[in-house]
């Protein structure tokens, strides 16, 4: 557990048995078990009130539990004011409603606000908004209120801000949640920029599609605990375990497992351990080759 | 039915003027200017220069629609011409009738109506001109404590997610038939502002997390636009403010 904070293989968070319990015995987390590879896309996934916000917040800090601990690079965080600065620096929190996040006047100046929370120099806070706002390519709201903004622009100014502190691991609740095509689109571009750049993301999401698309890993949770963490393909195409977390499968896994079925893939040329496709496009030229054979 | 959003176009027009870059310091001179001249000098002189000049600053030099400085307007004066009766009438137990109408007292009335809206137009003046978060910004450099600007800031901020939240929870009401007659008006009425306030708390508790995120740590502190005071612009404000008290003079002897 000690002496490998610096070990690749390790995870750079881990989440072991946490509990919470809302007051009014509400309980949110029931002995919740995740471990976060280092530089994962990992995607929690779980039906509405299965605890995702609730774990979220502990992973930040924001929360503490009664019971379970968080450890961030192999070692139990602490909850004292200069621990909690320096684990919200490198552990950064996007909240689904970006009114709860975004609150300055203009937009340069709401990201500014958290740089300028980890103490550094206002040349190098100004950098790191340019920064922020060049990565969500808002630079041209820069000077806009923020009470003005269409609810796309404010969600991209909420990441931003948080961007800016230049985190390892980013928690996104609901990243795209509420954000047209185009929207979206542009937000995974984004993220998926930063996640090259080395950046762990960590999002909570109820579109099991863009869980199977997207993400390297997938987390089921349920009633407050983790059912199973492992690779998108194999957890998501687990039927028994996403009926009991009341989430249905992927589309495009239930096409390609007919498609395999069918004899398209994986029979013949391909071979049964032929890797699934991930996306529309992949399984329609599946589907094109297949249908030229049949 | 009601739009709610209407209520804060002021603060829309300041965002989007020709002036919304100046210091906020050198609209306030002007504004706080033109109001010493309003309420110094005899209003029977000044208060017409004075609106003219405020009328003048906002619309010609910051570019706001005269539609915005007359609506802003429009509240007081309503107030005004509501208590103009009071004003006017005095009591003369001698007459026949106590209530009588004096040329005095009318001439009394219209001058303190035209002295309150000169006063009125200088402050519709700076509102037009200078976003809410400018002000507190100043009052903030003047000596205001930390806490009380944080406060403003945040106020003036969840009045705009407040707003949009009443509209919403009011159009949601509508169309279930919530205000089809007076009784289930104050019904629902009742219940928005319960619902309101319990979000508003919930919503309290969030903007603390998602503060917290961010390194809060009891100071909002961010990095304000520089805005640099310029001394010709500061130079031109006080030569208006001087036209202003001299033509006030002149036309109220």
């Amino acid at each position: 557990m000690t002496g490998s904070g610096h070990d690749q293989a390790a995870p750079i968070m881990e989440v072991v048995g946490l509990e919470h319990t809302y007051s009014g015995e509400v309980q949110a987390l029931a002995g919740l078990t995740l471990t976060v590879p280092r530089g994962a896309r990992l995607a929690v996934l779980g039906a509405n009130g299965c605890g995702k916000t609730t774990l979220f917040l502990h992973m930040n800090g924001s929360l503490r539990p009664s019971g379970g601990r968080v450890e961030l690079e192999g070692r139990p965080v602490g909850y004292g004011r200069r621990e909690l600065r320096d684990w919200r620096g490198r552990v950064g929190l996007v909240l689904q409603d970006p009114d709860d996040q975004v609150f300055a006047a203009t937009v340069a100046e709401d990201v500014s606000f958290g740089p300028l929370n980890l103490g550094l120099d206002e040349a190098a806070v100004r950098v790191r908004v340019a920064e922020g706002l060049a990565a969500l390519g808002i630079a041209d709201l820069a000077e806009r209120p923020t009470h003005m903004l269409s609810h796309g622009q404010k969600r991209r100014v909420a990441l931003a801000g948080v961007l800016a502190m230049r985190p390892q691991v980013l928690l996104l609740d609901e990243p795209t949640a509420g954000l047209d095509v185009r929207g979206s689109e542009a937000l995974l571009a984004a993220l998926e920029r930063l996640n090259a750049a080395g950046t762990t993301l960590v999002f909570s999401t109820h579109d099991i599609d863009l869980a199977y698309g997207w993400a390297d890993q997938v987390a089921v949770l349920d009633r407050g605990r983790c059912l199973r963490q492992g690779p998108a393909d194999r957890v998501l195409a687990d039927g028994a375990l996403l009926e009991r977390a009341g989430l249905r499968a992927p589309l495009l896994l239930d096409l390609a497992l007919a498609c395999r079925r069918a004899g398209m893939l994986g029979a013949g040329t391909l071979g049964e351990a032929d890797p699934l496709p991930r996306t529309g496009a992949a399984l329609c030229a599946i589907l094109e080759k297949g249908l030229v054979h049949v | 039915m009601a739009d709610w959003g209407r209520m804060a176009p002021v603060d829309r027009y300041a965002w989007a003027c020709r002036w919304r870059s100046y210091h906020p310091m050198e609209k306030t001179v002007l504004a706080a200017g033109l109001l010493v001249v309003a309420l110094v000098l005899p209003p029977a002189g000044s208060a017409a220069p004075v609106m003219m000049a405020a009328f003048a600053a906002t619309v010609i030099g910051a570019g706001v629609p005269v539609r915005a400085f007359l609506s802003v307007l429009a509240m007081p004066a309503g107030f005004l011409l509501a208590g103009l009766p009071a004003l006017a009438v005095s009591i003369d137990t001698a007459a026949a009738f106590p209530l009588v109408i004096t040329a005095e007292g009318l001439r009394q009335a219209v001058l303190v109506s035209a002295r309150a809206l000169a006063a009125m137009s200088c402050l519709a003046l700076l509102i037009l001109t200078t976003p809410v978060t400018d002000l507190v910004r100043l009052a903030r450099s003047a000596g205001l404590p930390v806490a009380i600007a944080d406060l403003a800031f945040l106020i003036h901020r969840l009045i705009f997610v407040f707003l949009e939240r009443a509209e919403a929870g009011h159009h949601a009401q509508a169309a279930r038939l919530g205000y089809v007659s007076f009784r289930a008006s104050v019904r629902s009425l009742g219940m928005l502002g319960g619902g309101l306030l319990l979000r508003s708390l919930d919503r309290g508790r969030r903007l603390n997390y998602g503060l917290a995120a961010r390194g809060y740590d009891g100071e909002l502190r961010v990095l304000a636009p520089i805005m640099p005071v310029s001394c010709s612009r500061l130079a031109w404000a006080f030569v208006m403010i001087a036209g202003v008290a001299l033509l006030s003079w002149e036309v109220g002897r």
